[in-house]
């Protein structure tokens, strides 16, 4: 049998035992599968150095050499698909027939598949590169020797220790806080990610090496129970960590055999299997999938207040830039600071003034300063003292409210309170939701540390913090009267789905009305909170679903919402709400859309007439009186329909009968240019002609130029647009002058109307000769000069054209031909005379629609009317 | 084939979405797009503050079909879309020289 078979057979027999070991994994704990499957890796190691082929022409004697395993493998903690991680380790110098035993040695691992990395160093190098290179020195502080010269191997291990570790080891524990907060801030928070990284992440594996490793160095420990029998871990707190690391073994370990390779973050598309695996199965409406994450993340989240309290209690802690000295003091006697820390000055204390318990967040809220693990671990035992009667105790409110809107930039005062039990303890229908877990791509957060994410980035609004992007937030919650109701709907506003059923809004504020009622609120204060929660999701909806750029939606919106102040503590709301989700949710597209709602909402409770609460009992009063009138079901369908098309400006300005008269008219029309009615009767110097008409440009200028080239006079006006292009216009004026034949002078201007709008009458020229009579004009009272007002921002959606002149004939015609000749379309119009002084309001849009909103077009239709007035004298 | 592109309004999208599904179409690719046409930007003041929207919101659409279907599908996307407002957004139609599906190699009508 030649060697190359002896090598295969070696490599051949690892194979098979891996692949024995993988087939039973869920027969052992997780740990002894490890430390199995590290066993398998030795033999392998140890077999091949015996028939290695090089290994007896090294001269083991004269330049002794060692295999080391290193890291994971050197811990004995080998992951199914985790590296292999080697070192050959030579005393003197690396012989040149080294390459040979390392063909036969690693190549073969590879051919089986095995991820392995390997170093060749001698001795002094190995010292040189772990003192240069940290890297390179984490793994060195787990090695183990395999197999060849054992002296060698303790050789490394005094060297490290007195020419490394004994000479640097503050620097080097400095480096390896500061390294692995770097690696948190680039992998994320483990416990809440929903694609956790298992090694990572903060509260991944590597906080649990990061202490290990921390022990080694300064205390020399060979095992981890050492950081026990040392102090560093509690019995209780030893075997937590134990059952938590397992777990995460676990997860880890899953995870490679279902992807068949070496990962450590935990997509989304292995979740399910994973769960299913880890044998999670369906309870309280939570998926097997939330379920597991959820304890993933609870497990994780120990590991990671493990890690921290380690690194705080044994001042390991790594300060970018020294603080300064401040002299603070708690505002409570029985609350005392030591090492910048807060802390309870006796447990017994406690019994008699349960207080204490919140009082200790409140000044860490105040001061800024954590707690102690100890105080931690006192709120969580003695939290059983929150009852009813602490709930609703006044100081304990306050205590509350304050923490609620004291900005916490550094570190989050609820989020100690909810990782203690004292937040649910507090408010125990939050219970449903801790580590409730939504299973989508959208939700990226359990839903507590959502809310809590929530609460945090509103108080962020324009800080250094803020990475919403969103200047306008920060202007309105700087100019915020009431923060603390927003902050409230923030803390609350998916409290609903702890019931997995949907309506979690509308649930939500009815609990948050419990809530609410028991701290004490009033009832406006409480109306305000269930609002918001309620309607936490309206503007995104409305923003991504409906046109925004018609006026009807924000109008429909306004009225939902009513008050500009509940506005803006929506429109807030809706942004912390959707950046604390995650990227999926919010974007700078999402962004623009609501931002563009919410301005538009604004300008109408703004200007307040459509969106009152009087407006919308007026406007369904008039549908009521108009549906009444209805002789059928079909005639009510009918008017149902024509509803749908009359804006809301219509129902709220005409009064019911007129709307009547309307419907008639339009009944009349059918396929007509328009139909008019004018009433008064012989009697009365006015007359009201009411025109239905296909609306068209320039439309009202026709009809203007029609009344005056037949003599009549406009006396005031209103024009309206209903949603199916159909005018409406109601003109008061002066009949006629020669009274016998007013019917005639009628017929013959609805004649010349229709000329006009069929385009066989040119009004401008036919008026000229009539106008030109008129060359100036002299008020009567005062000389103020023509004002023309072109605003175009009161309006979202349309142009506010305001006129002030002195009346005159072919006023009207004049001003809006040059509206029409400057390419505009009238909505809206409002024309009123009093004595000789006019004010002639215009809503336009351009032909397309849209406003003219550029500085150039509002001064150029300035002109264009202004030319066309007569002179004042 | 053809491959059709539609810019439509982002409130469009379950309009456009339902009336190609009745026809059977069954895949489509969206994205969220920023622009402007003939519907310009515009800007509102709060507070004193001017805020412009330069580029407006829309959905972008893109579907690879039969040529023989694409008329249909331009019909369809165009009465959905449809509000006889300014911003309803333009059709394009373009020829395909080939389509692979990646993982099969299936090629041309197959593969769409």
């Amino acid at each position: 049998m030649n060697m190359d078979t002896n090598y295969l057979q070696i490599s051949n027999a690892l194979k098979q035992d891996r692949e024995k070991l993988i087939a039973s994994f869920d027969d052992f704990p997780v740990i002894e599968f490890m430390r199995r499957h590290s066993r398998i890796l030795d033999t392998y190691f140890q077999q091949s150095f015996e028939e290695s082929l090089v290994g007896p022409r090294l001269g083991l004697n004269k330049n002794p050499y060692a295999i080391i395993a290193l890291g994971g493998y050197g811990r004995g903690e080998q992951c199914v698909h985790s590296d292999v991680d080697i070192l050959f380790l030579f005393k003197k110098r690396i012989p040149k027939e080294a390459v040979s035993l390392i063909q036969e040695i690693i190549y073969p691992l590879w051919d089986i598949g095995l991820e392995v990395g390997y170093a060749t160093r001698t001795l002094n190098e190995c010292i040189d590169l772990a003192r240069q290179d940290y890297e390179i020195l984490t793994p060195i502080l787990d090695a183990r020797f395999i197999c060849g010269m054992s002296i060698l191997f303790s050789e490394l291990m005094s060297a490290t220790r007195d020419k490394i570790l004994n000479r640097r080891s503050k620097k080097i524990v400095a480096w390896l806080v500061k390294s692995n907060t770097e690696r948190h801030l680039h992998f994320g928070d483990s416990t809440y990610l929903l694609e956790p990284n298992l090694k990572e992440g903060q509260g991944g594996l590597r906080d649990y090496h990061t202490m290990l490793w921390i022990g080694r160095i300064m205390l020399n420990i060979r095992q981890a129970r050492d950081l026990e029998y040392f102090g560093y871990l509690s019995h209780d707190e030893y075997l937590a960590v134990t059952e938590a690391l397992s777990f995460i073994w676990g997860v880890r370990n899953k995870l490679h055999l279902a992807t068949g390779r070496k990962v450590d973050q935990l997509y989304f598309e292995n979740q399910i299997k994973l769960a299913k695996s880890m044998n999670f199965s369906t309870a309280n409406g939570l998926q097997p999938v939330e379920k597991f994450l959820g304890t993933l993340h609870s497990k994780m989240d120990y590991m990671k207040q493990r890690h921290l309290v380690f690194l705080n209690e044994h001042g390991f802690v790594y300060k970018p830039r020294a603080r300064r000295k401040r002299k603070i003091a708690s505002a409570y006697d029985n609350i005392v600071i030591a090492n910048d820390m807060l802390e309870f000055s006796s447990s017994e204390d406690i019994l008699k003034s349960p207080e204490q318990l919140i009082h200790i967040f409140e000044e860490s809220a105040r001061l800024k300063l954590p707690l102690t693990t100890q105080a931690k671990r006192m709120v969580a035992e003695f939290s059983y003292l929150v009852d009813e009667r602490f709930r609703t105790s006044n100081s304990v409110v306050n205590s509350f409210e304050f923490i609620l809107r004291e900005p916490a930039p550094a570190f989050n005062v609820l989020r100690e309170m909810l990782n203690t039990g004292f937040l649910v303890r507090m408010i125990p229908e939050l219970k449903g939701i801790v580590n409730r877990i939504q299973y989508d791509q959208y939700h990226l957060y359990p839903v507590d540390k959502h809310l809590l994410r929530t609460v945090q980035t509103i108080k962020n609004f324009g800080s250094d913090r803020d990475d919403s992007g969103c200047i306008l937030c920060a202007n309105i919650w700087k100019g915020l009267k009431n923060r603390k109701l927003l902050l409230w709907a923030a803390l609350l506003h998916d409290i609903g789905k702890g019931v997995p059923e949907k309506g979690h809004s509308r649930r939500g504020a009815d609990i948050g009305r419990g809530i609410l009622a028991r701290f004490g609120y009033n009832t406006a204060d409480i109306d305000t909170i269930a609002f918001l929660i309620q309607e936490h999701l309206l503007l995104v909806k409305i923003a991504t679903r409906r046109d925004i750029h018609d006026e009807e939606t924000a109008i429909h919106c306004a009225r939902i919402i009513k008050k500009i102040s509940r506005l803006q503590m929506l429109y807030l709301l809706t942004v912390a709400d959707s950046t604390s989700t995650g990227p999926n949710a919010w974007n700078d597209w999402t962004a623009t859309l609501l931002r563009d709602l919410f301005l538009k909402i604004s300008n109408i409770l703004q200007k307040g007439e459509l969106a009152t609460q009087q407006a919308v009992k007026t406007s369904a009063h008039k549908k009521e009186v108009v549906l009444a009138s209805a002789s059928s079901k079909s005639e009510a369908t009918e008017l149902e329909k024509l509803f749908q098309y009359m804006s809301p400006r219509y129902l709220l300005y005409m009064p019911d009968h007129e709307i009547l008269n309307d419907i008639k008219l339009f009944r009349r029309l059918d396929d007509r240019a328009f139909v008019w009615d004018v009433n008064g009767g012989k009697a009365a110097n006015s007359r009201t002609v009411r025109i239905c008409a296909q609306d068209q440009p320039g439309l009202f200028s026709k009809i203007a130029g029609t009344f005056t080239l037949n003599g009549i006079d406009i006396l005031n006006g209103q024009i309206f647009t209903w949603r199916n292009n159909l005018a409406l216009d109601i003109f008061h004026v002066k009949p006629p002058p020669d009274r016998l034949f007013e019917k005639d002078r009628w017929q013959r201007a609805e004649k010349d109307l229709h000329k006009a709008l069929a385009g066989d009458l040119d009004l401008a020229k036919a008026l000229a000769d009539k106008v030109k009579g008129y060359g100036s004009i002299r008020p009567k009272a005062s000389k103020l000069p023509h004002n023309i007002v072109v605003d175009n921002h009161s309006s979202s959606f349309f142009t506010i054209i305001e006129v002030f002149t002195y009346d005159f004939p072919g006023l009207l015609f004049t001003v809006t031909d040059a509206l029409f000749k400057s390419g505009l379309d009238i909505w809206v119009a409002k024309i009123s005379t009093n004595v000789d002084q006019v004010v002639d309001v215009f809503y336009v849009r351009d032909f397309d629609g849209q406003k003219v909103d550029s500085e150039d077009q509002a001064a150029a239709i300035k002109t264009a009317i202004e030319e066309r007035l007569p002179e004042i004298v | 084939m053809k491959k059709i592109e539609a810019i439509i309004k982002p409130f469009k999208l379950d309009d456009v979405k339902e009336a190609l599904n009745e026809i059977g179409i069954q895949g489509m690719t969206i994205s969220e797009v920023k622009g402007y046409g003939r519907q310009k930007g515009h800007k509102e003041i709060y507070r004193g503050a001017e805020y412009v929207v330069d580029f407006i919101p829309k959905i972008k659409i893109e579907i690879v079909v039969d040529a023989q279907q694409a008329d249909t599908v331009v019909e369809k996307i165009r009465d959905a879309a449809n509000t006889g407002k300014i911003g309803d957004g333009k059709i394009f139609v373009f020829s395909v020289e080939e389509a692979i599906r990646v993982r099969t190699g299936e090629t041309g009508n197959d593969a769409i």
